[in-house]
C-alpha cells in the first residue's frame, strides 16, 4: 500500500510543481511596459500591426507590443466572457473588432473601451466607417481596412457568351440574373456561387440601398417594412430558382467554385483578391467591375462586406495604446502605402489614398488598376449603422428565406422575421 | 439464405465503414496536398507533405502546443481518475443518510451546460489571479482545475463499483487493512477496465477541450492544439494543407491512447451497462 501511495503522491507532486513553474505570471502593462493586441489573420491584420509597430518604434525606441493571433470568433468569445465577468483580467490593450459587431460591444460594455476622440480625426477616414466605430458621441475605433465590394468577372467566359465587362458594369441584380441565364445557356457555366446558410451577399446587397436590418438607432428592427431587405431576399432566392447559382456549403467549397473555374463571377469584398489570384493558371482572365445594386430607389453600385477597426480597452496602458494607434493607423500616410504593397490591405484613411501604391496596375486582372478602382467605389459606399444585431438578424432571415423558397409568401415571411427579431432582440 | 444475409450485412457494414472512415482518409490525403488542390476536392495524395509540415512547424509553435495539451490532458486525467474513483467508491460502499440526496444534486449538476458556467467560472479565476496568479487566468492550471472531476465520472465509477464484490472489502478489513488500503490494494487493481475506460474518455475530453481553454488561455505560449488549429483556419485565405497537417498531428495522441487501451475500454463500458 505504501508503494502505491508513494508513487501516486510523488508523481502528482512533480507534475503539480512543474505546473506552478509553468504558470508564468502574466504581467500587466504597469509592471512590464509591454502592450498586447489581439487580431486575426497572420497575413493580413497581424501583418498590418507588425508594420505599424515597426514605424512606431522609430518614434519611440522603448515601445513594445505583443501581437497575439486569435481567430475572429475566438476573439469575440474571449471578449464577451472577459467583459461580462467584469474582471478585465487578461484583456488586451488593443483589439480588432469587425465593424458588424462593434456596436454590440460598445453598447453592451460602454465603460470597457477608451474614447479616442482626442487622439485622431475620424473625418480623415471614409465616411461609412464612422457609424460602426463611434458611440454616444465618443469615437472608440480607429478604422482599418475597407470591405469595399466588387464583382469579379471571368472575361473569357463573358467573351464566349458574347458579353463584355462593360455590359455588367453598374447593373442591377435583376439585370445580373438575366445576363446570368443567357451566359449559362451559351456556355453552361453558372453565374455565381452562394451559400444559403451563410448568405453574406444579403449584407452587401442591402447596403447598396443605404439601409440595414435595424433602423439608424441600431436597435429598432427594420425588416418587414424595409424595401431593400425585401428586394434582397427576393433576388437572393431568384439566383437559386433561376438555376444560375452554384451552391457552396462552406468557405473552402466557395473558394473552390471560382478556383476550379465553375463560376463566371464572384460578388465579394476586396479581401478575396489573394484567393482569386491563388489559382495562377487563371491569370489575365479576371477583371473587376462595380458590385450590382438592388432595384430600389437610391441604391448605388458600391457596397461593403466585412472590414474592421482597432479599439483600445479601458485598462492601464490605454494612453500609450491610443498614441500608438493615432500615430500609425490614424495618421501615417506611408504606412498605408506599405499596407497595399506588402499585404494587399486597402485602408480607409483618405489622405493616404493618393499615394503611388494605390495606382499600380495588376497583370493578373489584365492590367487593371484594381486598388484605384476599389477606392473610387469605396467613396460611394452608403453609410449605415450596423447596430447591435447584424448576425442575429441574419440568422432569423436565413430561416424565413428558406420558408419563402419552399412556398411561403414573401410578405408573410418578412413579417414573421420581423416578429421573431423583435421578440428575440428586444434589448 | 444465410449467405445472402451475411452478404447483405457486410454490404451495410461496408457502407457504414466508408461513411465513417472517409473523413479520416480525406484528412490524411489532404495533409499531402497544397491548399488549392484541397479546395478543389483532390482525392489523390500529393507531394506537399513536407512543405506543409515545414510551414506548420516554422510559423507556429506546435511543439509548445503539443506539450501544453499533453500536460493538461495527463494531469487532468490522473487527478480525475483518483478523485472520481474515490468518490464513486465512497458513494457505493459507505452508508450515510444524506448520500442519495447529495448524489442527486451531483447528477443534476450534469444538466447545466458549460456555456452557462463559463462567465462565473472566469470571474472566479479572475479573483483567484489576484491572490494566487500561478493558478489564475492564463495558466495551464486554470484549464485543468474545473476538469479534475466531473459528476459524470463519479456516476461512472459508482455504477461500476456496483459490480465490485463487497465481500472482498470485509475480507480486507478482517486481514487488518486500513480503509484507504482496501481502496488502493483491493479495489483499484480490480477496476482496471473501468479506470481504462474513464481514462480514455477523460484524456479525449481534455485533449479536445476547446471552449474553456479558449477563454481562459491568452498567451500564445500557453496555447493548446485545438486553439492552434482554430487559429490556422481564421485567416481570410486559410492554407488548408497546413490546417490538415495540424489536425492529423492533433489526432495522433488520442488515436494512440485509444488503440492501446481499447481492449479495456470495451470491457469497461459494457461493465457499466451491466451494473
Amino acid at each position: 500500500m505504501k508503494k502505491w501511495l508513494t508513487v501516486i503522491t510523488v508523481g502528482l507532486l512533480t507534475l503539480i510543481l512543474s505546473a506552478c513553474s509553468l504558470g508564468a505570471d502574466k504581467n500587466t502593462y504597469e509592471e512590464t511596459g509591454v502592450l498586447t493586441a489581439w487580431a486575426w489573420d497572420p497575413l493580413f491584420n497581424v501583418a498590418a500591426l507588425e508594420l505599424a509597430k515597426d514605424y512606431y518604434i522609430e518614434e519611440d525606441e522603448s515601445f513594445e507590443l505583443e501581437i497575439i493571433e486569435n481567430g475572429q470568433k475566438d476573439i469575440v468569445q474571449r471578449l464577451n466572457t472577459g467583459l461580462s465577468s467584469g474582471t478585465m483580467k487578461g484583456m488586451p490593450n488593443i483589439v480588432l473588432i469587425e465593424d458588424y459587431r462593434a456596436q454590440s460591444f460598445l453598447q453592451a460594455y460602454p465603460d470597457a473601451f477608451y474614447d479616442l476622440s482626442d487622439y485622431f480625426n475620424i473625418d480623415d477616414f471614409a465616411d461609412y466607417k464612422k457609424a460602426p466605430t463611434s458611440f454616444d458621441g465618443g469615437q472608440f475605433g480607429v478604422p482599418f481596412d475597407t470591405g469595399v465590394t466588387g464583382l469579379y468577372l471571368r472575361t473569357d467566359y463573358l467573351e464566349e457568351a458574347g458579353y463584355t465587362p462593360e455590359d455588367l458594369t453598374n447593373i442591377t441584380w435583376d439585370e445580373f440574373i438575366e445576363i446570368g441565364k443567357d451566359i449559362k445557356e451559351k456556355t453552361g457555366k453558372l453565374m455565381i456561387s452562394i451559400n444559403p446558410n451563410d448568405p453574406d451577399h444579403l449584407r452587401h446587397m442591402i447596403q447598396t440601398a443605404g439601409v440595414w436590418f435595424t433602423e439608424e438607432d441600431g436597435r429598432t428592427v427594420n425588416i418587414s417594412e424595409n424595401e431593400a431587405v425585401r428586394e434582397a431576399v427576393r433576388t437572393y432566392t431568384a439566383l437559386q430558382e433561376e438555376g444560375i447559382a452554384h451552391i457552396n456549403t462552406d468557405w473552402s467549397s466557395r473558394v473552390a467554385a471560382f478556383q476550379s473555374g465553375e463560376v463566371v463571377s464572384v460578388a465579394v469584398g476586396n479581401w478575396m483578391t489573394p484567393s482569386i489570384k491563388a489559382e495562377e493558371s487563371q491569370a489575365g482572365k479576371w477583371t473587376i467591375v462595380p458590385i450590382p445594386r438592388l432595384s430600389v430607389d437610391g441604391a448605388v453600385n458600391a457596397s461593403n462586406l466585412g472590414g474592421s477597426s482597432f479599439y483600445v480597452l479601458n485598462i492601464p496602458g490605454k494612453e500609450k495604446a491610443a498614441e500608438f494607434l493615432a500615430s500609425t493607423f490614424g495618421s501615417n500616410v506611408d504606412l498605408y502605402q506599405d499596407f497595399v504593397t506588402e499585404i494587399g490591405a486597402i485602408g480607409t484613411y483618405l489622405p493616404a489614398l493618393d499615394g503611388e501604391a494605390f495606382k499600380k496596375s495588376d497583370d493578373f486582372f489584365g492590367g487593371q488598376k484594381i486598388i484605384a478602382d476599389f477606392i473610387t467605389w469605396m467613396e460611394d459606399i452608403p453609410s449605415v449603422n450596423y447596430g447591435m444585431h447584424t448576425y442575429a438578424s441574419m440568422d432569423i432571415l436565413i430561416g424565413e428565406m428558406q420558408k419563402y423558397k419552399s412556398g411561403k409568401e414573401l410578405d408573410d415571411a418578412l413579417i414573421d422575421a420581423q416578429k421573431q427579431a423583435e421578440g428575440r432582440l428586444s434589448n | 439464405m444465410n449467405k445472402l444475409k451475411s452478404i447483405f450485412t457486410y454490404l451495410i457494414l461496408s457502407v457504414a465503414a466508408l461513411v465513417s472512415l472517409f473523413p479520416f482518409l480525406w484528412m490524411l490525403i489532404s495533409m499531402t496536398n497544397k491548399s488549392v488542390d484541397i479546395t478543389q476536392g483532390s482525392l489523390m495524395p500529393g507531394t506537399h507533405l513536407f512543405e506543409n509540415l515545414r510551414n506548420l512547424f516554422e510559423n507556429y509553435n506546435v511543439g509548445s502546443a503539443l506539450f501544453n495539451s499533453f500536460f493538461i490532458a495527463i494531469i487532468a486525467t490522473v487527478l480525475c481518475l483518483v478523485i472520481s474513483s474515490l468518490a464513486g467508491y465512497g458513494f457505493e460502499v459507505y452508508r450515510s443518510k444524506g448520500k442519495d440526496i447529495v448524489f442527486t444534486i451531483l447528477l443534476l449538476s450534469m444538466m447545466i451546460p458549460f456555456a452557462a458556467l463559463m462567465v462565473p467560472l472566469f470571474r472566479l479565476f479572475g479573483d483567484i489571479s489576484q491572490v494566487f496568479p500561478a493558478i489564475g487566468v492564463d495558466t495551464l492550471y486554470a484549464v485543468i482545475l474545473p476538469y479534475v472531476t466531473t459528476a459524470f465520472f463519479v456516476f461512472f465509477f459508482r455504477q461500476n463499483t456496483k459490480m465490485f464484490t463487497k465481500d472482498l472489502i470485509e475480507a480486507g478489513r478482517i486481514d487488518g487493512l486500513s480503509e484507504i488500503g482496501i481502496f488502493f490494494r483491493i479495489y483499484m487493481p480490480s477496476m482496471k477496465n473501468t479506470l481504462a475506460a474513464a481514462g480514455i474518455i477523460s484524456f479525449m475530453n481534455n485533449w479536445n477541450n476547446y471552449l474553456w481553454p479558449l477563454v481562459i488561455i491568452q498567451s500564445p505560449e500557453n496555447q493548446t492544439i485545438p486553439l492552434l488549429i482554430s487559429n490556422l483556419g481564421s485567416g481570410y485565405t486559410p492554407d488548408y494543407g497546413v490546417i490538415y497537417t495540424a489536425i492529423v498531428i492533433g489526432t495522433i495522441p488520442t488515436a494512440l491512447v485509444f488503440f492501446f487501451l481499447q481492449r479495456y475500454f470495451v470491457e469497461g463500458m459494457t461493465g457499466s451497462v451491466k451494473g
